[in-house]
């Protein structure tokens, strides 16, 4: 069976018990195409690139499933498109299965334990471990990083002003 | 710029990298100029199998509002 992401951004205002409503309400809108649901968890809130409805920010929500009935993820697709809560979604077929997210907080302790062994294991693992290396990195340096595309993005958004 | 006066090579074969994630934008981010464009291959010496799944990453990011379709340079 394959395996899917599905990335959306909805409305950074949202309260977070409005943002959990619609979460879960999606999840159930999935289910209805028989997948199964691996990961479900908000990525952050992060600067738009370009202005979507109005909106300058965005809180990212990634989601991960292994497909289910083909034919009902268009359904799921479109369900999506009207969804008025999601600003922009896109589902993204993965070559591997997705590993279980676990919470930073949880994580971190044990991370310098889990890096040696993991650059020692097979090639087949590899990508794995770079895409949680990736999880971690992002969420380290996010904050001076979103700084620097506040600059470039400000002084964009100025310009397109005038 | 970054890729002036030095010796081609793939970045991602250097590195190892076989899969290009399109949520990486810092990684993304060093191969579009500063106008947002994809830069081509003959500049950053990419290999051509890493350079096509790089494009369809930064299309991807684009499409989500990761990356910026269009981005006014400085001049």
């Amino acid at each position: 069976m394959r395996y899917y992401e599905t990335i959306y951004i909805v409305n950074p205002n949202l309260e977070n018990d409005v943002l959990d409503k619609t979460m879960a309400e999606i999840a159930k809108e999935l289910e209805r195409t028989k997948s199964k649901l691996i990961n479900h968890r908000v990525w952050g809130k992060k600067r738009l690139a370009y202005p979507i409805e109005k909106q300058k920010y965005g809180s990212f929500i990634l989601m991960q499933f292994e497909g289910g009935d083909q034919s009902k993820m268009v359904d799921f697709d479109t369900w999506m498109k009207l969804n008025n809560s999601v600003l922009r979604h896109m589902i993204v077929g993965l070559d591997n299965k997705p590993d279980v997210y676990v919470e930073e907080s949880k994580k971190e302790p044990e991370a310098d334990k889990d890096k040696t062994p993991g650059e020692t294991e097979s090639e087949a693992k590899d990508g794995k471990i770079e895409n949680n290396d990736l999880s971690t990195k992002d969420a380290i340096e996010s904050e001076p990083e979103d700084e620097e595309k506040d600059n470039t993005a400000s002084e964009t958004v100025e310009k397109e002003a005038e | 710029m970054a890729f002036q006066n030095r010796n081609k090579f793939c970045y991602f074969k250097e590195n190892g990298i076989h899969d290009i994630d399109y949520k990486d934008v810092k990684l993304l981010r060093r191969f579009v100029n500063d106008q947002g464009k994809i830069m081509p291959r003959r500049i950053t010496g990419t290999s051509a199998k890493m350079h096509r799944k790089l494009v369809r990453a930064i299309k991807r990011a684009r499409s989500i509002a990761l990356m910026p379709y269009v981005e006014r340079g400085t001049e």
